[in-house]
C-alpha cells in the first residue's frame, strides 16, 4: 500500500520510534513524577530527556514550559479555554481546524465572540490587514493555523504575531500540520503559546500532542488532579509544567514522541520540506494534465504552502475517488478533514476533496502511481 | 555547610537541577523529600552532600525554583 495520509498521522513511523516505545514499556515501566524508587527515577529522567528534546528543537525557553498532551486538538482546547471568558473577543484565520473551531463554538454560549479573518494566498500584506481589521477592543487571544491542513496554504505567523503584540494580544498557533516540516524557532518567532501534533510531522505514536510556553501568561486550567507534587494542597499548582499535566502521563508515547523529534533533527526539517514539496510540485504539475482533474490552489510554492495538495475529479464525489484510489493500493483522505472552513473558504463544503499528503517516506515511484491512477479514475469517470 | 537537601517545587526541577549541577561538577542525587513537613509532600530533593550552598545558588541562577533545606530524612 502506498500510504498518503500523512497529515492525519505519518505511517509508517521510523523504527527508533517503534523501538523507544517498547523500550519505554519494557524497561521504565513506572510512573513519572510519582515515587522515589529508582524506576520511577528512570522513567522520570526519560520524560524530562524528552522534554529537553522537545526544547531544543522548537528553541523553547527551558524544559518546564514543554506540556504534554494527548494530541493538538487537547493543547488548542487548553489555550482556548483557559484564556477567554465572558466578554472576550477572538480573532481565528477562516482556514482554521475543528480543533479551534468548535471549543470557539462552545465558548461562544457562554458569551465569547470570534471574528473570523480573511486568508489571501500568496498576499501576505492583504492577509495581515484582515488581522488587523479583525481586532477589537475586546480581542484577547488569536489563534490561527500555521498551515491548512486541506489546503496546505501557510500563514504569515511570525506578522500576525508582531501585529498582535503591538495590540498586546497574545497568539497561540496551531501547527499540526507544520511541526516538523517547517522550522519553528520560538525563541524568534513571537508565538506565545504552541500547539502541536506528536503524532505527525515529529513520527511519534498516536496520542501524544504539545502545549509550549512561550509566555508568562497564565492559562486557567481544564483539567484538574494529582500531579505528584504539593500533594497537601488542595489547588492546583501554579508551576509548569505540573500546572497542566495531571493525571499519569503516557509515557511509551512520550518516550516515542522523544525519538520522533530526534529522527526529524537528524534529517533537518529544511531537507524534508524539500523533499515532500519537490514531490507535491511534481504531482501538481501532472495532475493539471488530466481532463477531468480539479484543482483549487496555484502550484505548491515553499514560500506559501506546506506539502499538501487536494483535488476533486469530475464525475464522483471525493470519498467515491478515495475509495477507487484504495482500489489502486493508495490511501488517501477525502471529505471535509475536519476543517468546514476551510472547505467553505475554497467552496467545497458540499462534497469535500480528495487530499495528498506525504511524508519523509514518500517516494517519486508512489507518486508516480497516484498520477498513472487518477488518470485511469478520470478516464473511467468521463466514459460514464 | 547546611542541610544536605534542597528541596524542588518539581520532579522537572529536579532532573533540571541535577543536570545543570553535574555541568558544574557538584554531584547530586534525587530523592524524595521527607514527608514530616505539610510544604515538602510529595515532593523531590536534590541531596547534594558536599558544597551544598554553593548548589543551592548555582540552582536558584539557573531558574530552579528552591522551595528550602532539609536534613535527610528529615524535614525542617
Amino acid at each position: 500500500m502506498i500510504y498518503l495520509d500523512n497529515s492525519a498521522t505519518t505511517f509508517p513511523k521510523p523504527r527508533i520510534v517503534m523501538n523507544a516505545v517498547n523500550n519505554a514499556m519494557v524497561n521504565f515501566g513506572a510512573n513519572p513524577g510519582r515515587g522515589g524508587h529508582k524506576l520511577a527515577l528512570r522513567a522520570s529522567q526519560l520524560m524530562f530527556d524528552a522534554r529537553s528534546a522537545v526544547m531544543r528543537f522548537f528553541k523553547a525557553r527551558d524544559e518546564n514550559s514543554v506540556i504534554f498532551t494527548g494530541n493538538c486538538t487537547h493543547a488548542c482546547n487548553m489555550v482556548l479555554k483557559g484564556i477567554l471568558k465572558s466578554g472576550d473577543h477572538a480573532v481565528v484565520s477562516c482556514l482554521e481546524h475543528n480543533a479551534v473551531m468548535r471549543p470557539l463554538e462552545k465558548l461562544s454560549h457562554n458569551g465569547v465572540t470570534y471574528t473570523a479573518a480573511a486568508v489571501y494566498p500568496g498576499d501576505n500584506d492583504r492577509t495581515l490587514d484582515s488581522f488587523r481589521k479583525a481586532i477589537n477592543r475586546n480581542t484577547k487571544l488569536i489563534f490561527c493555523t500555521q498551515a491548512s491542513n486541506v489546503w496546505g496554504i501557510r500563514l504569515p505567523v511570525e506578522r500576525i504575531t508582531a501585529l498582535a503584540h503591538q495590540y498586546g494580544i497574545p497568539v497561540a498557533v496551531d501547527a499540526a500540520q507544520s511541526a516538523g516540516v517547517v522550522d519553528i524557532d520560538l525563541a524568534d518567532s513571537g508565538i506565545d503559546f504552541l500547539c502541536c501534533a506528536g503524532h505527525k510531522g515529529l513520527y511519534g505514536p498516536m496520542g501524544t500532542g504539545l502545549l509550549i510556553f512561550n509566555t508568562d501568561i497564565s492559562l486557567d486550567t481544564i483539567v484538574e488532579g494529582g500531579t505528584g507534587s504539593n500533594s497537601y494542597s488542595l489547588e492546583q499548582p501554579e508551576i509548569l509544567p505540573d500546572r497542566f499535566e495531571s493525571g499519569t502521563q503516557n509515557l511509551p508515547g512520550i518516550a516515542g514522541l522523544k525519538a520522533g523529534v530526534e529522527f526529524v533533527m537528524r534529517r533537518r526539517t529544511d531537507n524534508i520540506f524539500s523533499s515532500e514539496m519537490n514531490h507535491m510540485q511534481y504531482l501538481y504539475d501532472n495532475l493539471m494534465r488530466i481532463k477531468g482533474v480539479k484543482l483549487y490552489t496555484a502550484r505548491p510554492d515553499k514560500f506559501y504552502c506546506v506539502p499538501v495538495l487536494s483535488f476533486n475529479i469530475d464525475g464522483a464525489d471525493s470519498e467515491t475517488v478515495s475509495s477507487l484510489l484504495d482500489d489502486f493500493g493508495i490511501a488517501v483522505r477525502a471529505g471535509l478533514h475536519c476543517a468546514p472552513r476551510a472547505h467553505e473558504f475554497m467552496g467545497t463544503l458540499d462534497g469535500g476533496v480528495v487530499r495528498i499528503s506525504p511524508s519523509i517516506y514518500t517516494t517519486r515511484g508512489d507518486i508516480d502511481h497516484v498520477i498513472l491512477s487518477v488518470s485511469k479514475i478520470a478516464y473511467n469517470l468521463s466514459k460514464r | 555547610m547546611g542541610k544536605p537537601l534542597i528541596m524542588v517545587s518539581s520532579i522537572t526541577y529536579a532532573m533540571k537541577g541535577k543536570s545543570v549541577l553535574a555541568q558544574m561538577g557538584i554531584r547530586s542525587d534525587i530523592v524524595r523529600t521527607p514527608s514530616d513537613s505539610r510544604n515538602s509532600s510529595c515532593g523531590y530533593s536534590l541531596f547534594v552532600p558536599k558544597k551544598t550552598d554553593e548548589a543551592q545558588k548555582i540552582l536558584e541562577e539557573n531558574g530552579i525554583n528552591v522551595v528550602g533545606r532539609a536534613e535527610k530524612g528529615s524535614a525542617p
